[in-house]
Formats: C-alpha cells, sequence, structure tokens
C-alpha cells in the first residue's frame, strides 16, 4: 500500500489530500474568494492560503484517520501557478516531509487534472480537454509524454469567464464560472461574438474585448439581458472548444474524451460535448466540481503514479515555477 | 538586526539570526527556505546558513524598497515554517 498526500494552491483554492492506492482518504479545500468585480492578486491569495493551510492539513489527516508516519510520500504543486501562493504551499510541503522524514515529490498541476480525471473516470486513454482560469489545452498521450495539441493562444476560457463576471458584477461566491452558468440557463437571445479558432489553436481575448467594450451599451439600452450574454457567452466559446477537441479526435483515431480542470464541471459545457461524442460513437468523461476544480487528491494522485516509479525531488530541486508546460513531464507510469 | 550601507560596495545589508530549538531544527528550516531563489536580475541577494542552532540570513540590495519587500516575504514564510513546525513537529529520529 502507497499512501500519497498531495498540497495544491497554485490560484485562488488551497486543498490537501491524501491517497492510498487510487482511494480518496479525504480532500479538504478552502477558496479565497474576492468582492463582485475584482479577481484574486497573488500577494492576497498567498496571505489566505497562508492563513488556512495548516488547519486544512489538520483536517486531511484527520479525516482520512492517519498519522503523518501512515504516509509514504509528501507532493506538493511545483507549477505552473501564481508565484506567491505556490511559494507559499511549497514551504509547508518542505517542512512536514522533513518533520515527518518523508521524500518530496514536485508535481506539475496540469498533470495532477489528468491523472485524477483518469483515476475518477477510469477512462483508459483518452483526448483530454483541460479548460481552467489559467490553462485551455487539447491534450492527447502519446510515447511518455502528454502533448499538447491544442491550447489557447492567449488567455484560458475561464479567465475569458471570470473577466466577463467582473464587468457585469457577477458575484465571485461560489465561482463566476458558476453564477454564469445559472444565469446563461435564463439567457434566451444569442448575441452574436467573435469566433475565434485558428488551426488548433483557440483564442479568447478578442471575444473578451468585444463583450467588456458592448455588454455594458447593451445592457443599458435593453438590446440583451445580463442572461442572454452569459449564454451567448458560453456558446460560443463552448462551442470553439468542442471543435479542437474533435478535430484532435479525429488525428488520433481516439474514442475518447476526458475533461478536466475548473471549468470541466460547466453542465453546459459536457452536454455539448457530449452531443460531439454521440455523433462520432464516442465516450465522454466528466466529474463533478470536487475534482475537477484544484483539489489535494490529484496532486496526490499524479504523485503516487510517479512516486511508484521511482521519482522523488530532492529539497535543493524542490524550487517552484510559474511556467511549467504539460509536456515537459516524462510520463513514466504509462506504456 | 541592522540595515547598513557597505562602504565598499555601496548596497544596502541586513542581517538577521533566527534562534531555534535545535540544529535539526534550523536546518529543515533552511532547507525549506532555500529552493526558491530571489530573481536573478533583481538586485537583490540573499544567503542563508545555519551554525549551531542559528539561521543566519544575509541580504545586499542595491534599493531599500527591493530590500524591504524581500525582508518581508521571507519574515511570512518563516513564521508560517515556525508555526508548522509547531502543530506538526518534533521531527522524527532519522
Amino acid at each position: 500500500m502507497t499512501v500519497v498526500i498531495g498540497f495544491e494552491g497554485s490560484a485562488n483554492k488551497i486543498g490537501v489530500g491524501i491517497i492510498s492506492d487510487g482511494e480518496v482518504l479525504s480532500n479538504p479545500r478552502r477558496t479565497y474568494i474576492t468582492p463582485p468585480g475584482q479577481g484574486f492578486m497573488p500577494s492576497d491569495t498567498a496571505r489566505h492560503h497562508r492563513a488556512v493551510i495548516l488547519t486544512v492539513l489538520k483536517e486531511a489527516l484527520e479525516q482520512a484517520g492517519l498519522k503523518p508516519a501512515d504516509i509514504d510520500c509528501v507532493a506538493y504543486t511545483k507549477g505552473p501557478g501564481m508565484g506567491a501562493p505556490l511559494v507559499t504551499v511549497a514551504i509547508v510541503a518542505r517542512t512536514v516531509a522533513q518533520l515527518w522524514g518523508k521524500p518530496l515529490l514536485g508535481v506539475n498541476h496540469c498533470i495532477g487534472h489528468i491523472e485524477m480525471g483518469r483515476l475518477i473516470t477510469k477512462s483508459n486513454n483518452p483526448t483530454v480537454l483541460y479548460v481552467s482560469g489559467g490553462n485551455t489545452q487539447v491534450i492527447a498521450y502519446l510515447e511518455r509524454r502528454y502533448r499538447i495539441f491544442g491550447e489557447t493562444i492567449d488567455i484560458a476560457v475561464g479567465n475569458c469567464l471570470d473577466r466577463f463576471a467582473r464587468v457585469i458584477k457577477i458575484s465571485n461566491d461560489p465561482s463566476p464560472g458558476y453564477n454564469i452558468e445559472q444565469m446563461a440557463k435564463k439567457g434566451t437571445r444569442y448575441v452574436e461574438l467573435p469566433y475565434t479558432v485558428k488551426g488548433m489553436d483557440v483564442s479568447f481575448s478578442g471575444i473578451l474585448s468585444f463583450i467588456e467594450e458592448a455588454a455594458n451599451k447593451m445592457l443599458s439600452s435593453g438590446q440583451c439581458t445580463a442572461e442572454d450574454l452569459c449564454f451567448s457567452l458560453q456558446e460560443t466559446v463552448f462551442a470553439m472548444l468542442v471543435e479542437t477537441t474533435e478535430r484532435a479526435m479525429a488525428h488520433c483515431g481516439s474514442q475518447e474524451v476526458l475533461i478536466v480542470g475548473g471549468v470541466g464541471c460547466n453542465q453546459r459545457l459536457q452536454e455539448m460535448m457530449g452531443v460531439m461524442c454521440k455523433e462520432r460513437g464516442a465516450k465522454l468523461f466528466a466529474t463533478d466540481e470536487r475534482f475537477c476544480i484544484d483539489n489535494g487528491a490529484m496532486i496526490a494522485q499524479a504523485g503516487w503514479e510517479m512516486f511508484r516509479t521511482g521519482r522523488v525531488t530532492e529539497l535543493e530541486d524542490s524550487w517552484i515555477t510559474q511556467r511549467y508546460r504539460t509536456d515537459e513531464v516524462e510520463v513514466t507510469w504509462r506504456d | 538586526m541592522a540595515t547598513e550601507t557597505n562602504p565598499e560596495t555601496g548596497k544596502l545589508e541586513f542581517f538577521l539570526d533566527v534562534p531555534f530549538p535545535s540544529s535539526r531544527e534550523a536546518t529543515i528550516a533552511l532547507r525549506s527556505l532555500s529552493p526558491d531563489r530571489e530573481p536573478r536580475r533583481g538586485g537583490i541577494s540573499k544567503q542563508l546558513s545555519v551554525s549551531g542552532s542559528t539561521l543566519s540570513v544575509r541580504w545586499s540590495a542595491d534599493e531599500a524598497r527591493i530590500l524591504r519587500v524581500s525582508v518581508n516575504s521571507f519574515l511570512d514564510h518563516l513564521s508560517l515554517v515556525v508555526e508548522t513546525m509547531e502543530d506538526f513537529g518534533p521531527p522524527v529520529d532519522l
């Protein structure tokens, strides 16, 4: 039996999770929520994480019913993400690893999402759509790498949604994306927005600029409602994602799609992807907000896979990095 | 603890000594706090060392503003290490 504890805090969520051979023993999490109209800044987010991380760690151990001695490896997010929150979490991981005399392991955040999705859905070799506030990538596994087939050439899809929410002052509680999704259900009119797919890549900054410019004018003149804008934005950006995912599947001859990342728990995105999969005779895999949204268990799970193939990170090599591409990691745990 | 301008280099220098219960804990703090380097062209350098049960930090910076940011951030990280030790220590026997 191999037990791995994972620390995640690369953005506004702080989570600690414990995995024992594919079983999630605990996965507590806290979210730093800012007032409507405001995003989360690195230093404030780091302060939030500092204030709660030790409480979350205690909860993780208590809920799992484990003592530090039962743990085999301490995994933490090495990157990518915001520097200040990453350092905060890495410092606690390094300290407990030394206090408990356990090996440390730095994990790529994107790999964490993919491995958690594979574990929960039991999908075998899926084409992965990784969509969150910081990342938008279409990924396929080939010869020991998760290869990036297509990605955003500017901002992430979740960043586009979050910043749109700020423009029209949608609440960030529990998350801007969730609130946009609920409002979109009441939208009736489709407002045409720029649709930007460039080969295998997508772009969202133009859509954001367009809607930032137009939103308040259209709303004050009664041309459309906030709900219509939420609906139109979702339909447009999700269509772009489904299109590029489908093309990647055609290239790879893949019959499975796995959606991971915070935006991945959006039911409308899952529904649209489901329609495409059905037409191709493919299977769609997705998880709910417990595992889609950043959490500690996903870092523990990727760490578990890595640790089982003998990987560890020496303390002097345990620096965090804001940029860390998915395809930089050699996947030693898959054929 | 003191900030001084080094007459030879013209740089601002700051020294900090932090006592720990034992050299083991001082070394753990050193190894938890050293991996993340200061920005390469940030106009600041920071050196950590342990002597006995004391962690010593030595900064050298071009500007007071940069020095203040680095020292502040270090103190935040140091207090997190100390709190972690209080809640999850003492270190196991190796």
